[in-house]
């Protein structure tokens, strides 16, 4: 893979937060909600109110304005929550560790488990196994996160009190305490990814199976162990990668009902509050923020995906 | 291994059926096969006559559908059918060995060829893997790949399928195998590649004396490489015998129909040329076509972009009437000078096409499309599977048909009929026929709109020689029928001389040059005509006896 790949992609990724920054920013432009107004609430003086906004410069065009902002950002100021009238930046970043935290563990334990059994489903093909593990992975994918996190908090933390039901400790402050915490949210969020991921590696290792590449290195006398791990799996999981970037992005922003119920402080519940409240600047800081780990992610999945398969050269 | 004159491999009463919902398919019937050491024995036969069903029946490897009978095969002393897979994976790759049709796909693309060499010494040799890589850069640098070290690194992709297919034989000879099983190792190559790989399989092949079981649809190929030939008819060994005398007298009508079914440079097809006094149909005039585009990165940064030619300007004249080979290796820009023809690609330069200037495809109006037909050479990825016959062939009636010439449908027939088609096949889906049959749909569709200048690329080069035969002369039917100009795109140059006017030889996208077909193999060629020439099989038919003419 050349550095110019490389380069390439990274200079992708900055045009899709400029324009992601540029959406944002004219979706907020378009909420009914005036920053001064919300600040000084509805009973403000006309004056205070254009006092406000010109200290503010939300009478400045919207160019200017866009650009103050994007300026600021480069910075890392995500300047002043309306709501709290705390900078955004710190709060959601604090957030946005929490969120990577969860996904990371139910990422990590969904490979663990998602991998062996797709192979052991293709190895299988048609028999038992399989069958089982079609079925296991149907469950998981029909039932919504609200089932299946309310199961959980019922059957492990209400009847048989094996863990607590809720609420977040950083691993940094009580290690063993927010790893006790973090148990069933991570089950729960793995379960739908485990479902597809395992149908993914499934269907692909039978493809690859398949291939003549396979029965080559069957007929050079390889053990079955070699075909399978070192010929079969490597192709076969490469689309994996790929996947499982996707399943970040739905780690981040789309597990808010998980957050919820188990009372995580992640991104996705931040950005909910904020849209309710029509906290402007933690929108457009969260969305930004969102964006540009989902970004860099991808990135990562792509560069992995072309050192693993070295036909994949753009450039 | 007793003495020598046990056979390496032995094949007797060997019946071999698959079970399928409807009942049961016999692939093989009764084969009795002997190969002995040093010997090359050819097996023949076209496609679906079971010969690849032996391979994999000889290597254990058969589906979990298959139903042999009590038949036997060993190798040596060894009874294989009385092996378990363990075993055979012990035998495998070690006492036989196999090289595939196509290197390509036979390669694992993510694993680098040294790793996928050196695995096998590894397997069976119990070499460690620093001795492994240090032995196959060795066997590398033998087989005469002139770095050997930086083979051993690279990835199937980084190299030519002549390099691909010369690392497949070496890891085959690896561990000094009592035989080998080539199924059609050179097809899937080119011309002067696939000569270079045949030199190197003889060399190899008279250093080890490894037994040989060469399988190959190509019986010009065999009569030069094998010692005996047996010939496969559906599941049917009909006639085996030594090379020379079975194609001097052969026995069985199927082995004479499939020696007559070569094509054959000396035998024309087509008729001589009229006096061409009339002006070109198609005036090629340096026409260029580049691949790839420029990025955006490119552009943002003032790069220079190089994009890959593949016609780097291209002059050239066809006659009316007039049949035009392209002959040339794959990459040598034949497909992409049809393509820029058909609007498929865009060009640089000018086309001119009965007079009327084209310089791109917004010159290509409706009826040029009429004039000018292309067929492709896979009628599988050509033909709609999800459309009947009828419809597949209404399309060009609709678009440029002449109103007050009957039905569609009626035209339909007709066209099948000229075809030679049974008119029952327009209720058809592609996939219920058979590869020669989807090739003739595919030319009766080109046809339907009478058109001037046909465009053949490669179309027979999926078909078995028979099929081959039988379609050429189809085309050459419709050609004095219909007077249309053909352009004929073929790696085949025996074929292309046969039945070609004149021959264009393309080289890296350049147009090297244009002779008469009689006068192609003549010595005044250019280097690059002559090297092509030399590089390929002469028919098997030469062999036979020939009535002295002189």
């Amino acid at each position: 893979m050349s550095a110019s790949y490389i380069l390439k992609r990274i200079a992708l990724i900055f045009y899709t937060l400029v324009v992601v920054s540029l959406l944002v920013f004219a979706i907020t432009q378009i909420l009914p909600a005036d920053a001064a107004v919300m600040m000084l609430g509805e009973n403000a003086t006309a004056d205070a109110l254009e006092a406000l906004r010109q200290q503010m410069g939300l009478n400045d065009p919207i160019w200017l304005q866009y650009l103050h902002w994007a300026g600021g950002v480069l910075q890392g100021d995500f300047g002043t929550s309306l709501r709290t009238g705390q900078p955004v930046g710190p709060a959601l970043f604090s957030a946005l560790g929490t969120s990577l935290t969860l996904a990371a563990f139910a990422l990590v334990f969904m490979l663990l488990l998602a991998i062996p059994m797709g192979i052991i489903a293709a190895v299988r093909r048609g028999k038992f196994a399989d069958l089982s593990v079609s079925f296991i992975s149907y469950i998981g994918v029909s039932l919504p996160e609200f089932v299946t996190a309310t199961l959980a908090v019922v059957l492990v933390a209400d009847w048989w009190k094996l863990l607590p039901p809720a609420g977040y400790v950083p691993l940094t402050q009580d290690f063993w305490g927010g790893l006790e915490r973090l148990i069933l949210p991570v089950i729960v969020v793995s379960v739908m990814m485990i479902a597809h991921v395992s149908r993914m590696v499934r269907s692909e290792l039978v493809d690859v199976m398949h291939t003549d590449y396979i029965r080559a290195a069957r007929l050079k006398g390889l053990t079955p162990r070699r075909v399978l791990f070192r010929h079969g799996l490597r192709n076969a999981l490469l689309p994996t990668i790929t996947i499982v970037a996707l399943d970040v992005g739905y780690l981040l922003g789309g597990v808010i009902v998980v957050e919820e119920i188990f009372s995580i402080p992640g991104i996705g519940r931040s950005l909910m509050s904020a849209i309710q409240a029509r906290d402007l600047p933690v929108i457009q800081a969260g969305v930004m923020i969102m964006a540009t780990t989902y970004a860099v992610v991808n990135f990562i999945a792509d560069v992995t995906y072309a050192w693993l398969d070295k036909r994949i050269q753009y450039d | 291994m007793t003495s020598d004159n046990t056979p390496v491999l032995t094949i007797r009463d060997y019946s071999l059926a698959y079970r399928v919902p409807a009942g049961k398919i016999e692939v093989l019937k009764g084969i009795d096969l002997t190969v002995h050491r040093g010997e090359i024995v050819g097996l023949v036969g076209e496609s679906g006559s079971g010969k690849s069903s032996l391979a994999s029946a000889i290597m254990r490897y058969l589906p979990g559908n298959a139903e042999e009978n009590a038949g036997e095969i060993r190798l040596g002393e060894t009874d294989l059918r009385a092996q378990s897979q363990r075993a055979m994976a012990d035998i495998r790759g070690r006492r036989i060995s196999m090289v595939f049709q196509d290197p390509a796909t036979s390669l694992n693309p993510t694993l680098r060829l040294g790793e996928q060499l050196a695995e096998v010494l590894i397997r069976h040799q119990g070499l460690s893997k620093d001795q492994a890589w240090r032995e196959g850069e060795a066997r590398l640098a033998h087989v005469g790949l002139k770095t050997p070290a930086e083979m051993m690194r690279r990835f199937p992709h980084e190299v030519s399928g002549g390099e691909k297919q010369r690392v497949v034989i070496t890891t085959a000879f690896a561990c000094n195998p009592e035989l080998i099983i080539f199924d059609e190792p050179t097809t899937a190559l080119d011309v002067i590649t696939a000569r270079q790989i045949l030199d190197l399989f003889g060399a190899l092949q008279a250093e080890t004396g490894v037994a040989s079981l060469y399988i190959s649809h190509d019986l010009a190929l065999l009569s030069q490489t094998a010692r005996r030939v047996a010939v496969l008819e559906k599941g049917t060994i009909v006639e085996e015998g030594e090379t020379a005398a079975l194609f001097r007298a052969p026995a069985h009508p199927y082995t004479r129909a499939l020696i007559d079914a070569v094509p054959h440079p000396e035998k024309p097809l087509v008729e001589a040329p009229v006096g061409t006094t009339a002006p070109p149909l198609v005036r090629i005039r340096d026409v260029s076509v580049h691949y790839g585009r420029k990025g955006l990165l490119d552009t943002l940064l003032r790069r220079d972009f190089q994009r890959v030619a593949g016609n780097r300007s291209i002059t050239l004249d066809i006659q009316p009437g007039e049949v035009l080979g392209i002959v040339g290796e794959s990459g040598s820009g034949k497909s992409t000078l049809a393509k820029a023809m058909t609007g498929l690609n865009a060009f640089e330069g000018l086309i001119e096409f009965d007079g009327r200037p084209l310089r791109g495809l917004s010159d290509m109006n409706r009826s040029y499309r009429r004039d000018v037909q292309i067929i492709f050479q896979h009628p599988d990825a050509s033909l709609n599977p999800r459309q009947k016959i009828s419809e597949i062939l209404a399309r060009p009636i609709k678009l440029y048909g002449n109103k007050d010439a009957g039905t569609t449908r009626d035209r339909i027939v007709a066209m099948l009929e000229r075809v030679r088609l049974p008119a029952s096949t327009i209720d058809r889906y592609p996939h219920q026929l058979s590869g020669g049959e989807k090739q003739r749909i595919a030319i009766a569709r080109a046809f339907l709109s009478n058109p001037r200048l046909v465009i053949c690329d490669e179309i027979t080069s999926a078909l078995d020689v028979s099929v081959q035969a039988s379609v050429i002369e189809l085309l050459m039917e419709l050609h004095r029928e219909t007077g249309a100009t053909y352009v004929f795109i073929t790696h085949d140059i025996n074929l292309v001389r046969q039945i070609a006017h004149r021959i264009a030889v393309m080289y890296r996208g350049d147009l090297i040059e244009v002779a008469p077909a009689s006068a192609i193999a003549d010595p005044d060629r250019k280097p690059y005509t002559r090297e092509l020439l030399a590089a390929v099989t002469p028919p098997a038919s030469t062999q036979r006896a020939q009535p002295t003419l002189s």
